[in-house]
């Protein structure tokens, strides 16, 4: 449980704040929709709502993140977004592919929807393509993800942050900053087991004292892609919810937590979390919970 | 011997040591016959291909790839693959022409690549998703018989040299510093 002497930036998305010190602001949680097959609506709404609701009781913020694996997904889950995301809540779009990112931003822009958009994600990879359309149609707040193949240490991503690693022309925060996304997440890059996992946990201290941005990452992706938890079936689920801990135990801000499914078990274990960092933080650092604090609410 | 000659780990089943074909599946479900000597799925451009690299040159009887399914999306790793055999990588580490977002080889050298291009064919049937014609180009390799490439290659991962050694040992990095209650800073400051 750790403060830092660096000044936190604290951001506001369609009233979600993230970032700060330690036990100020409850850990934002991002659970993500539509990763295989067809995108089912229905089953979305219903984990949309359900997802929303636990956040209300727990006091963590929840962001739904929008898989959009094919170019024919873009404009049913643009419309879903538009009619069934609440008015004021943000939302995130996950995409591998290039130029599905430039369309999805392109209709984002039409619809209106920018201002609420959190960009999942710039990294090494970006194309001239994704940076015009990034230019054209920036959205409120974007996700930079830390990964260097070259170094997976926390050494490794300052080093993509800061000057690119030869890899960009840039470093990735100077490229955000300088197509106009003021908002910036720092994704530590959670890599497979075996392959200094560890390291996207031990960034989160490194990079929130280096630069203040909110940081977190996708830490149930190490779980997910775990062979050796074939062998303990049932545990599967526990442990992947369950590794989300790390990241406020680290300082950190967001998990990315995987499927929205995962909602019912990752908000309460997050809450707890939480709450046992703001009671040290509190009476050691004098970080007062904010009142939409997990602390707030379940005592 | 068989975790000699595949020393790298990753998502795969061996079936005949002496095969000459690796298959490679992407996006579908295909089980190809037991004469291969390795088949499983690649996911990941940079990773996931050095991950067969390896694999695949610590056995000198596999002399060809067989790539097939549908490429996956954003990552196009199947056919990076097949751009690394084609054209290796460039001076930033990054496989020269692929179409992948990430697709970098930053853990094997340079004379690993030089094995994987000599040593292996590809067969690109990027966009067959039908067993039979996998099956059939899988059965024109073998036919072939093609002789052993020579003496395993055992490819070393290579691990990156630490920059800044430190004495410290309870230091949580060494751009930080804690003091007993967990109030981090930057070291120096």
């Amino acid at each position: 449980m750790f403060s830092f002497a660096k000044e936190q930036e604290i951001f506001d998305i369609s009233g979600i704040k993230i970032g700060g010190q330690p036990g100020l602001y409850p850990t934002v949680l991002v659970g993500g929709l539509f990763f295989k097959g067809e995108p089912d609506f229905d089953t979305g709404k219903k984990q949309l709502q359900n997802m929303l609701d636990i956040s209300k009781k727990t006091g963590n913020p929840a962001v739904p993140d929008f898989f959009i694996r094919k170019e024919e997904y873009i404009e049913d889950i643009t419309n879903f977004i538009e009619s069934i995301v609440p008015k004021s809540h943000p939302f995130s779009i996950d995409i591998i592919e290039p130029s599905l990112k430039v369309k999805t931003l392109e209709y984002l822009d039409e619809k209106n929807l920018l201002s609420r958009a959190i960009y999942n994600s710039i990294h090494v990879g970006i194309k001239d393509e994704e940076r015009e359309a990034l230019r054209k149609h920036t959205p409120e707040m974007a996700i930079i993800v830390a990964f260097n193949p070259k170094d997976k240490s926390p050494d490794g991503k300052i080093e993509v942050l800061q000057n690119g690693a030869n890899l960009t022309d840039a470093g990735l925060l100077d490229i955000a900053k300088n197509l106009g996304i003021k908002k910036i997440l720092v994704d530590t890059a959670a890599m497979a087991p075996g392959d200094n996992s560890g390291a996207s946990i031990a960034a989160i201290p490194v990079i929130k004292e280096e630069y203040g941005f909110p940081t977190g990452c996708a830490i149930h992706n190490v779980v997910e892609k775990s062979k050796w938890l074939d062998d303990f079936k049932s545990a599967r689920n526990p442990v992947d919810a369950s590794s989300n801990i790390n990241i406020p135990l680290f300082g950190g801000d967001f998990a990315i937590f995987g499927s929205i499914a995962n909602a019912d078990i990752v908000f309460p274990i997050i809450a707890w979390q939480d709450i046992l960092i703001s009671e040290y933080t509190e009476t050691y650092f004098g970080i007062t919970p904010d009142d939409s604090h997990p602390r707030r609410k379940l005592f | 011997m068989e975790n000699e000659y595949y020393p790298w780990g990753g998502e795969f089943t061996a079936c005949s040591p002496n095969g000459c074909v690796a298959v490679v599946i992407l996006n579908i479900d295909y089980t190809p016959i037991e004469k291969v000597a390795i088949y499983g799925p690649l996911k990941t451009e940079n990773i996931g291909v050095e991950k067969i690299v390896a694999n695949v040159i610590s056995n000198p009887h596999i002399r060809y790839i067989v790539v097939c399914g549908d490429d996956i999306r954003g990552h196009r790793s199947g056919s990076s693959l097949i751009a690394l055999n084609k054209n290796g990588i460039d001076e930033q580490h990054r496989i020269i022409d692929a179409p992948g977002a990430i697709p970098y080889i930053e853990n094997l050298n340079d004379e690993a690549i030089e094995r994987f291009q000599k040593q292996i064919e590809v067969v690109n049937l990027i966009g067959i998703n039908n067993k039979n014609d996998i099956d059939k180009a899988i059965d024109d390799c073998i036919v072939k018989s093609p002789p052993s490439f020579g003496k395993p290659y055992i490819a070393i991962r290579i691990t990156p040299e630490a920059t800044i050694l430190l004495d410290d040992k309870r230091a949580l990095h060494s751009k930080i510093v804690m003091n007993y209650m967990g109030k981090i800073k930057k070291r120096g400051k």
